[in-house]
């Protein structure tokens, strides 16, 4: 038996069709070289079946004849491992720089240090009261008295309020993305989308690559939100857990959101609901603020014997209670006396200014161990990334070299082509002819 | 270590470190702009949180100067009314010596009764003096004049004490108790000074060899017993005074080193931020240099 006549005919066009996928490919990963999410694909190559050659001679054997080449599949290069680190870390960051971003609104409604803060109206409090205690007699200096206190209480009124909008911000925030046909909602209903036509692709023995791509994409934005736990199904879908929900989030193309949730789901959720939380460090630094209040009503009220100088307990309810004729500076009231105004002005540096302080630190504190948990959590993300990218991202270098080998390939399998119609032309149309 | 490097890793790489840098130059601009190293409580928690005692601390001390000088002002004006009331008496004194060597007619002993007379109403005058509008010798009762012009010697006000505060728990008084001196007058009968001029002038118009006797003796001494009060209100005065200058060097010596403290703790140092702001600048320019020419490059500029 011999080789078949027109063989070389078709291995030399499988050249030319598998070079000619592979550049298609090559175009594919050059145009999406900025996709977001894009993971580069290479083209399988692999040799074809050969023929078997039954040996001419007599004693058996034979030989195997190599018949081209052919683009088996177009793989999507990735590593599983890497994604599940990068969005376990992405989590982390996303719960970080929420927390920063809330507990620096916080620091903000602190306004210190400035001219305008509580710090500042308490210190001009206490003066306005040793002011008085020198001219005890005069109305000016009980009109200070009182405007000072009034503004004293109305910044502590301010900031509260400020801390309490934080909060509500936050809860607001929070139902935005978590609750019903919110961000996670929809992201969910894609992924679970997704996996319905990735099952499908599959059956029908297609390469589902982009489909993958975009669910991974939309698996690594959820990450952000809340820790997720992605298991691959034999099926190709993907069933994700997210945070401490009871049940899955995604399972085949089934959706189950919204579920109730804790602090523990971290992200960006599990921090939101934490800075709305009533255990919260804003609740914290409110209910600090109203002992400041509480502790300024009652030592200021005790030496003030004649009646209450401050009414209310609270950062949101204390305010000044007597008028300026009523301002006592003595006991007993109404004499040039000033006794009662030194005593007051002498609650400086007390109790109330030091339990301030001591919030100062504690939200300043907060800040800072936040923001460089985010900034440690980013550069994780950010080094995670790169090394995603080494693995999965298009490098113009690469493409480009690949590119001058298919299309070298491509030429070469042509001139082979060539090389072999020639010969048969030889056979076809000069054989037979001597002497014509 | 990557071993493989892409277009995005290149520009995500070049671009983070381009932001890096200008997010420190920010940071270093703010704090030359405002001079403080504090710009918010996170840049260094505890001392935001020392930074605001020292703040009211310094402040205090503004209030405690600004006490002491009044204080100062209150005793100068006491120390000058004490001073008049004490010319007052030497002269009566003297008048009361003059009187006493028998020579005089009963003519001259009217006449100097009418000069005490007269400078019994000066020493009321002085005893009046006001500081600020305040009746300073009337305890509490600043807006009464203790005594009042006329016959009437008795006392209208009150033992209160009225204090300046010059330092933490340091009041120091700045009243004193003139009816210590002064009395209630003849009618009490308590041997005060104003007791003691108003018996000085009757026994001076009385002119009898009883009431020569008396000036001579019994006036003399009771003048010499209301002198030694004066003396020791004026001496706690001085000392007051003395104990509020003594307070504001204190309070000078506690502002320096308060303020000290507070410039370490929340002031930039300048020389040094400056310097850091040079290197940002030089480290910003080259990132940004770097990243215009590495991510121009690849395969694509060299291959037609």
């Amino acid at each position: 038996m011999s080789i078949p006549t027109l063989q070389g005919l078709q291995t030399t066009l499988s050249g030319l069709l598998a070079n000619q996928e592979a550049i298609d490919v090559t175009g594919q990963n050059i145009t999406n070289v900025d996709t977001e999410g894009y993971s580069r694909q290479v083209a399988v190559l692999e040799t074809n079946e050969p023929l078997h050659i039954a040996s001419l001679s007599p004693d058996g054997g034979g030989g195997q004849l190599g018949t081209g080449v052919s683009a088996t599949a177009f793989t999507r290069i990735r590593n599983e491992y890497l994604d599940a680190q990068y969005r376990t870390r992405n989590a982390a960051l996303g719960s970080s720089t929420t927390q920063t971003n809330e507990l620096t609104q916080a620091q903000s409604a602190f306004d210190e240090p400035s001219s305008s803060s509580i710090a500042s109206q308490l210190s001009a409090f206490w003066s306005a009261w040793s002011g008085l205690s020198n001219d005890p007699t005069s109305e000016a200096a009980k009109v200070a008295v009182v405007s000072a206190g009034k503004q004293l209480a109305a910044t502590l009124k301010e900031v509260n309020g400020q801390l309490q909008s934080i909060e509500a911000q936050a809860a607001q925030e929070y139902n935005a993305i978590a609750g019903a046909h919110g961000e996670l909602q929809s992201d969910a209903t894609q992924i679970a989308h997704l996996n319905e036509q990735i099952k499908l692709s599959l059956l029908a023995k297609q390469q589902p690559n982009e489909l993958e791509d975009r669910r991974d994409l939309l698996l690594d934005k959820v990450s952000e939100l809340g820790n997720i736990a992605v298991t691959k199904e034999s099926d190709g879908t993907d069933t994700v857990r997210f945070g401490d929900a009871g049940e899955a989030l995604v399972e085949g193309s089934k959706v189950d959101w919204p579920q109730a949730i804790t602090t523990a789901t971290g992200g960006r959720l599990g921090a939101l609901l934490e800075s709305a939380s009533a255990g919260g460090p804003i609740a914290g630094y409110r209910n600090t603020l109203n002992e400041v209040a509480a502790t300024l009503a009652e030592s200021v009220n005790k030496l003030h014997t004649s009646t209450p100088f401050f009414s209310g307990k609270t950062a949101a309810t204390l305010a000044v209670a007597v008028t300026p004729a009523e301002v006592q500076t003595a006991e007993p009231p109404n004499t040039g006396g000033n006794e009662v105004a030194i005593a007051i002005a002498a609650l400086r540096g007390g109790a109330a200014e030091q339990k301030y302080a001591d919030v100062i630190a504690q939200v300043g504190s907060a800040v800072q161990s936040a923001t460089s948990t985010s900034a440690n959590n980013k550069a994780v993300v950010t080094a995670l990334s790169a090394q995603r990218q080494s693995v999965s991202g298009v490098s113009l270098d690469e493409e480009m070299t690949n590119l001058v080998t298919y299309q070298r390939g491509y030429e070469a399998s042509a001139r082979a082509l060539t090389a072999m119609d020639e010969m048969l032309s030889t056979l076809i149309d000069h054989t037979g002819g001597v002497g014509l | 270590m990557t071993t493989r490097v892409t277009n995005d890793m290149v520009m995500g790489s070049t671009l983070a470190d381009i932001n890096s840098a200008q997010v420190q130059m920010e940071r270093t601009e703010r704090e030359l702009s405002s001079g403080k190293s504090i710009i918010e409580p996170s840049d260094n928690p505890q001392g935001a949180s020392q930074a605001i005692a020292l703040e009211s601390a310094l402040s205090g001390l503004g209030d405690y100067e600004t006490s002491a000088n009044d204080g100062t002002a209150w005793l100068d004006a006491a120390n000058g009314a004490l001073t008049g009331i004490n010319e007052a008496v030497q002269r009566v004194r003297e008048l009361v010596v003059q009187a006493g060597n028998g020579t005089n007619s009963q003519g001259n002993l009217e006449s100097i009764a009418s000069e005490v007379e007269q400078l019994t109403q000066v020493v009321k005058q002085d005893a009046d003096t006001q500081y600020a509008g305040q009746y300073i010798f009337s305890g509490t009762q600043t807006g009464t004049a203790p005594y009042q012009q006329g016959a009437n010697d008795s006392y209208s006000g009150n033992n209160g004490s009225i204090a300046r505060s010059v330092g933490p728990s340091t009041n120091v008084a700045v009243t004193v108790s003139i009816n210590s001196l002064l009395g209630e007058g003849k009618a009490a009968n308590d041997g005060k000074l104003l007791d003691t001029l108003r018996t000085i002038a009757t026994n001076l118009r009385e002119g009898t060899p009883a009431a020569r006797e008396a000036l001579n003796s019994k006036d003399l001494g009771a003048l010499e017993t209301n002198m030694s009060t004066l003396d020791s209100l004026q001496a706690t005065v001085g000392a007051n005074t003395d104990q509020i200058a003594a307070a504001v060097s204190r309070i000078e010596d506690l502002r320096d080193t308060t303020t000290t403290q507070l410039s370490d703790i929340q002031d930039a140092n300048i020389a040094q931020v400056s310097l850091e702001y040079s290197n940002e600048q030089a480290a910003y320019t080259a990132a940004l240099r770097a990243g215009a020419s590495i991510v121009q490059e690849s395969l694509l500029e060299f291959l037609h």
